[in-house]
């Protein structure tokens, strides 16, 4: 028996679908139901931000790296000025240190609960969702506190972030934590364990650690096929060096390594270590210190270029700089994990059927505001 | 066999913790409700001390507003702005630091620096503003402000920035008339002269 060859279909997915998180268009060739290839189409949401870059000032740029990742706003905005103090040879003054890691660990667990509750969502399980967007609304409502804005925030600078912490911030973080951390549990039983999510995400897709490797995927993606790399450890930027954390990464669990559960298990792992990492740095942030001290009048980073990277929620942020000792930037080339990540959809959905390319879209959390820039 | 009936199995217990919890959820629905009818009901804004230093600055809710009397026209906002939605026209004033009294224009601000130019266009499209507070930090007069800020007693606060119309979004500061009236003030200037 060998296996029958059916007449070759090209599908379009997208670009308005539920299950694309965003504009982005799928070519899907099938065989019946298998998949034999997948092409994604990109450059729906392009906004020139690289170019753009080019006609603005250092400062400039901040808000319109808000909309690049737009569900990790604050990652993206700590991955610039991370980059153009590093150009500069800036030290900020240790409160900003800990406001910014506080305010990228909040987002961190805002976009992954986002990431999971809509992974619930594409494949069938409605009710996670809203419990996860319940909560990620408290989170969003703290940044609202601290600096005005619930989505894009414009809230890390060059040298210091634009405004102080609130009074009470610190208790009501504390609360949040207080009461989120018995819930990661309660979506664990609503979900994680749940045997028709498991059916649905157990041993599809798996992605091999080489496959991962060469193809640039990082962040949970590379993680959860058992590759123990994050920046926050591996290549501590800003204070992530004082913090006590784990490196979570997927094992199997429930069936291969590196299949969609395991992706989406990474990722309730990190909410986790994030609480932790929050705990502490809501626990040591000095008490008293001037945020706007270290901001310079004028931003003109010497001559030179600067490639440095952070750890958002989805991965390995990059940033190369190029500055010619203007106020504006000669380039800057953003470096996207979510682009990487749906780069290797091609290699992971194929053999699979027309079902299972939902779930391993969902699993890979992609941004296409992020991809297409 | 056993596989089949422990899937069977699996499938029933795991449904029933999910039901379990949403169950839970329902019973407790007045405690755990997290929703709003939201027409009636409207969040309140979350607190925060507004004071005139800026470090207390308040921009929750908020959007652009300008004290035109006090604008000196330095266009620093102008060129802060990274989507260019400030929209700046100026003309030199006939004397610095004099009212004009036909366009009311006024010539000390409340800062008490004294006036050089009229500001005879001062437009921001709200259509463009993308609310990234950065113009209000370059402002020496403190005259661009988000609601909220050192003039909130002027200024209500309201955070549906809706309009019918799209043209009404375009928020024009400058007086009415401060054109017309510039442009005929500037032959009598000449026939003095």
């Amino acid at each position: 028996m060998g296996v029958v060859h059916g007449e070759q279909m090209v599908l379009n997915i997208g670009p308005q679908h539920p299950s694309t998180h965003g504009v982005l268009r799928l070519k899907v060739k099938t065989d019946g139901e298998i998949i034999s290839e997948i092409t994604p189409v990109i450059g729906y949401l392009h906004r020139c931000f690289e170019k753009h870059c080019e006609n603005m000032t250092y400062d400039q740029v901040i808000p319109y790296t808000d909309r690049c990742d737009y569900l990790a706003a604050m990652a993206n905005n700590f991955g610039y000025v991370v980059a153009v103090e590093e150009l500069m040879e800036l030290k900020v003054p240790e409160k900003v240190d800990y406001i910014r890691v506080i305010m990228a660990e909040f987002q961190r667990i805002a976009s992954h609960l986002l990431a999971l509750g809509v992974y619930g969502l594409d494949i069938g399980a409605f009710t996670p969702f809203l419990f996860m967007l319940r909560d990620r609304e408290r989170i969003l409502d703290m940044f609202e506190m601290t600096c005005g804005a619930r989505l894009l925030y414009n809230y890390m600078w060059v040298g210091g972030v634009s405004h102080d912490l609130p009074k009470g911030f610190v208790e009501t973080a504390f609360q949040f934590l207080d009461y989120f951390e018995p819930q990661i549990e309660e979506y664990n039983n609503l979900l994680t364990y749940n045997k028709i999510f498991i059916e649905r995400t157990a041993d599809i897709g798996v992605l091999p650690p080489e496959v991962a490797i060469s193809y640039g995927v990082s962040g949970p993606n590379l993680r959860a096929s058992g590759v123990k790399w994050d920046l926050r450890k591996n290549a501590p930027y800003s204070i992530y060096d004082k913090f006590d954390f784990d490196v979570c990464i997927g094992d199997g669990g429930q069936g291969s390594l590196g299949d969609c559960w395991d992706r989406y298990y990474v990722r309730m792992l990190e909410v986790k270590e994030s609480v932790k990492i929050l705990r502490q740095a809501l626990a040591q942030i000095p008490k008293d210190g001037d945020v706007h001290q270290a901001i310079p009048k004028k931003i003109r980073p010497p001559k030179g270029s600067i490639y440095s990277r952070t750890e958002t929620p989805r991965g390995d942020l990059g940033f190369y700089i190029e500055s010619d000792g203007s106020p504006i930037p000669t380039r800057v080339k953003m470096r996207s994990p979510a682009f990487t990540a749906l780069a290797v959809l091609g290699e992971l959905s194929e053999g699979w059927m027309m079902s299972d390319v939902i779930s391993i879209l969902g699993s890979l959390d992609i941004v296409l505001g992020e991809i297409d820039r | 066999m056993i596989k089949y009936f422990r899937d069977i199995w699996e499938s029933i217990s795991t449904m029933m913790t999910g039901l379990g919890i949403t169950w839970k959820h329902m019973v407790h629905i007045r405690r755990d409700n997290v929703t709003l009818q939201y027409p009636e009901e409207k969040w309140p804004r979350p607190e925060r001390n507004i004071g005139f230093d800026h470090s207390n600055y308040n921009v929750i809710r908020s959007r652009l507003q300008v004290d035109i009397d006090d604008c000196i026209g330095c266009l620093k906002c102008e060129r802060a702005c990274p989507v260019q939605c400030i929209k700046i026209v100026t003309e030199k004033a006939p004397t610095r630091g004099e009212d004009i009294q036909e366009i009311g224009h006024i010539g000390v601000t409340s800062n008490s620096s004294r006036k050089a130019m009229v500001v005879t266009r001062f437009d921001i499209d709200m259509t463009e503003c993308c609310y990234c507070n950065l113009c209000t930090y370059p402002c020496p007069e403190e005259c661009i402000f988000m609601t909220g800020g050192p003039n909130a007693h002027k200024h209500p606060i309201d955070y549906e920035f809706s309009e019918f119309d799209r043209s009404d979004l375009i928020y024009r500061f400058a007086k009415p008339g401060t054109k017309e009236g510039m442009d005929k003030l500037k032959p009598t200037e000449k026939v003095k002269a």
